[in-house]
């Protein structure tokens, strides 16, 4: 084709002045013949008019004589019509944002589900990345996708912040609806059900409440630890799951904890929710986020290089969701500043952001009389040799709390915490870091001292 | 073809459309100002094929025709001529004949059929917004300050319009800053567009004192400036501009409130001393009250001003000491709010009193 316009343009190169072929004809390509249909790339849309009402007999004359069929001719402003030098393309999803007017805001496109669901279309199934810290629960999501409602009801998933519970059940969501349009799915955070529930007794309906919830087929409720002290709310739940378990319609719920664990969840209502077991997302280990990192990539469309990659993995570790912003932001900032990843690294502009960066200093000593307190201890007593369990365990949480919080060596660490090594203070952080993981309650006691800390 | 007209209007119009009319080797007719009667309705059109301007001119008689002169040649021609007389021009084939009083001069004009064609804006598809004069002034040069003339890349060479939470606001960054302004709140329609720094530059200087008001036209691949008897139409740069939004740094957390004509000065002494390509200089906050300027230049010495203010946190910046000023030239309260991370990260400026205009300044690596 591309040789097809070169004739062309000799042909037309021979009709007009050299000043006008150099401006108007030079940049142009032939972008489609579709039977006749002729479509012919532009440099701007200054030169669309002037071509079709000057010249297009000789660019129709030029076309006829290359034996290629004429009907109509269009014009289109083609960018591309001279390469650009762009060391990297973000294309793909970036689409949306290539420049376009949308003449007026259109409220509700037609292929909307007459009924709202509260699913987002963006988390799918497929954009779900499987490692070692999710393959159970990604397991059993499967099996429900095929056979809601049977072998994994209710499924339970647990797991910190940012960790994909909302995107797994969402994908599952998603997936039954693909599967079987006529599904009747809702989607709900806790915070939304009670605040629907308190609306619904203002009004006087409240009887009427669990209606809407009894045609479903599949309930998901998202951070359900947040029914914490809602207790009208939490009856209210129960005789819902009751109703929908009853008649083995799928009930999904998410939170980041046991249900045992949360505080004033009623006992029936615990035993319920774990009955076909709890499944838990855990923090994802260096390979996994790599993978994610190189999948999230992918689906953006941008190229990235294996050690940023890896960079990137190796500094933040929070979890998904802060692994997936400094994803965005250094593929955003090399954008902008024209620098592969790794060069924009290697400049040092991308410094990764720590989440607790936003914490004032606070000293050692300040920190260790707070936890002593936390324990109820004395200072003395929690840095001593004592090897009864909870003063070793406040002991080691004082050690992770200053190596994480300060930054502290183990060696300075030890001379704090009055212990005799630092291979002692790296044993402590070790094994409280690891306990994390497992131990809620322990999560929330760091939690609540860390907020004591720097209250 | 015939008009009369009176200097002073000719003149200004003259002035205002040839300023684009600029010699092109390939295609001379470029060069000259397309002079159109068309039902006594008389217009002068200029055009660089990147963009077009058009005068509507208020004439006291005229007679149907077309004829090109050269522009530059023709304006300064009749800027020379005494204030109120009243020009005739006449066209005669390519020969074209204006006359004042006793003066009188020829010019040898090409025919009208060279001139290019001009793209237009199907109305019943534009986006239409209408933006008070002084604002939009006061917008556009707020933003292009940061935009890059690095030919590239084209997306960052013009200003972003663009819609969110019914706000149109426009942006514009060159990798290093990033301004933007709110410029319209309330806004229905939607829009994303980037329009070539080059043709917004050229709106602004054509506005004249009498305005009050310009209305902008958007199509897919056209924008459309009217002010007044003028009319400016500009392709806009077909390209994808980086989400820059997100660019904008949430938690900066220390915020240093000060005087932006003292914190002009420190700087400006600063960059005395900064001579390096870069001019860099640091910026330093020191809880409980001093905000402290330096810069060290090995060969000429240093300098190190301090102002007393209040400060929450210690932290440290090195930062271009020109992208500094041009920052707060383009701030306009007395105080200014100065944001930054305890770590290293962007700089975000912001007048105290409102937050419609946002400038941000990368940290140069120490």
């Amino acid at each position: 084709m591309y040789n097809v316009w070169e004739n062309v343009l000799a042909e037309i190169k021979q009709k007009v002045s050299d000043g006008n072929y150099s401006t108007w004809f030079q940049d142009t390509s032939l972008i489609s013949t579709d039977n006749g249909h002729i479509v012919i790339g532009v440099k701007n849309s200054f030169h669309i008019k002037q071509l079709k009402v000057k010249f297009s007999d000789i660019i129709k004359d030029a076309l006829l004589k290359n034996n290629l069929e004429v009907k109509v001719i269009d014009f289109e402003v083609q960018s591309g019509s001279k390469p650009r030098v762009r060391t990297r393309e973000i294309t793909a999803s970036d689409i949306a944002r290539e420049t376009s007017i949308k003449p007026r805001r259109t409220t509700t496109s037609s292929n909307t589900p007459s009924f709202n669901n509260g699913l987002n279309s963006k988390y799918t199934i497929e954009s779900f990345v499987i490692g070692s810290n999710n393959d159970v629960a990604y397991a059993a999501a499967r099996s429900i996708i095929e056979s809601p409602g049977d072998r994994y009801n209710p499924f339970f998933l647990y797991g910190g912040p940012g960790l994909g519970k909302t995107h797994l059940v969402q994908a599952i969501g998603n997936e039954l609806v693909r599967r079987n349009p006529d599904y009747k799915i809702l989607y709900t955070p806790i915070s939304h059900f009670y605040s629907d529930f308190v609306d619904a007794i203002k009004s006087g309906k409240g009887k009427d409440f669990n209606r809407k919830f009894q045609k479903l087929d599949c309930l998901i409720i998202d951070d359900f630890q947040l029914i914490v002290n809602k207790e009208k709310s939490q009856e209210e739940f129960f005789n819902i799951f009751n109703d929908l378990y009853q008649l083995n319609k799928q009930i999904i719920v998410t939170s980041d904890r046991l249900p045992s664990q949360i505080k004033t969840v009623d006992e029936r209502l615990a035993t319920r929710l774990t009955w076909a077991g709890a499944f838990d997302l855990q923090l994802p280990k260096f390979e996994d986020k790599c993978a994610i990192l190189r999948t999230k990539a992918e689906l953006m469309g941008a190229e990235i290089e294996p050690e940023a990659i890896e960079y990137i993995a190796e500094n933040v570790n929070t979890n998904i969701r802060d692994l997936e912003g400094e994803l965005s932001t250094i593929l955003l900032m090399s954008e902008v500043r024209n620098l592969t990843p790794l060069e924009l690294i290697k400049s040092g502009s991308a410094s990764i952001s720590h989440t607790n960066s936003k914490i004032r200093p606070t000293s050692s000593k300040q920190i260790i009389e707070r936890i002593a307190k936390y324990y109820n201890l004395t200072v003395k007593e929690m840095c001593s040799k004592s090897r009864v369990s909870n003063i070793k365990t406040a002991r080691q949480i004082a050690m992770y709390i200053l190596s994480k919080e300060l930054s502290m060596s183990t060696t300075k660490i030890a001379a704090e915490v009055g212990v005799k090594d630092h291979t002692t203070v790296m044993h402590g952080i070790n094994k409280i870091g690891s306990d994390l993981k497992t131990n809620f309650t322990l999560r929330d006691q760091l939690a609540e001292i860390k907020e004591s800390i720097y209250d | 073809m015939e008009i009369e007209v009176s200097q002073d209007k000719l003149s200004k119009a003259l002035n205002n459309v040839s300023r684009i009319a600029v010699g092109r080797v390939t295609l001379p007719v470029l060069n000259n100002v397309l002079i159109r009667v068309d039902n006594g309705k008389v217009s002068l059109v200029t055009t660089n094929l990147d963009m077009a301007v058009v005068d509507y001119l208020p004439v006291s008689s005229s007679k149907d025709g077309v004829t090109t002169v050269p522009a530059k040649l023709f304006a300064e021609f009749v800027s020379n001529l005494p204030k109120g007389e009243v020009i005739k021009i006449t066209s005669d084939g390519p020969k074209v004949t204006v006359s004042a009083g006793k003066y009188q001069s020829s010019l040898n004009g090409s025919p009208a059929d060279d001139f290019p064609e001009l793209p237009e804006l199907d109305e019943t598809k534009a986006v239409i917004f209408k933006i008070g004069i002084d604002e939009f002034k006061q917008g556009i040069s707020q933003v292009a300050i940061a935009s890059s003339n690095d030919l590239t890349r084209p997306a960052l060479t013009g200003i972003y319009f663009n819609t969110y939470d019914n706000i149109l606001a426009i942006a514009a960054t060159d990798g290093y800053r990033l301004a933007e302004k709110k410029l319209v709140k309330n806004v229905q329609s939607e829009i994303s567009v980037i329009v070539p720094t080059s043709s917004l530059q050229e709106v602004l200087r054509s506005i004249g004192d009498d305005m009050d008001e310009v209305e902008i036209s958007f199509n897919d691949d056209l924008v459309r400036f009217r002010l007044g008897e003028v009319e400016i139409i500009s392709k806009l740069i077909d390209a994808s501009f980086p989400d820059y939004r997100r660019l904008i740094p949430k938690d900066n957390n220390i915020h240093i409130s000060l005087r932006r004509d003292e914190l002009i000065r420190v700087t400006k002494l600063a960059a005395l001393f900064a001579r390096s390509v870069s001019g860099s200089i640091i910026c330093e906050a020191k809880a409980p009250n001093t905000f402290s300027v330096k810069s060290v230049a090995s060969e000429l010495g240093e300098n190190d001003s301090s102002i007393e203010t209040e400060v929450t946190e210690d932290t440290k910046i090195n930062l271009n000491s020109r992208f500094l000023i041009d920052a707060l030239n383009s701030l306009d309260d007395k105080e200014v709010i100065i944001s930054l991370a305890s770590r290293i990260g962007p700089a975000v400026l912001q007048n105290k009193t409102n937050d419609d205009y946002t400038h941000i300044i990368m940290p140069l690596s120490s």
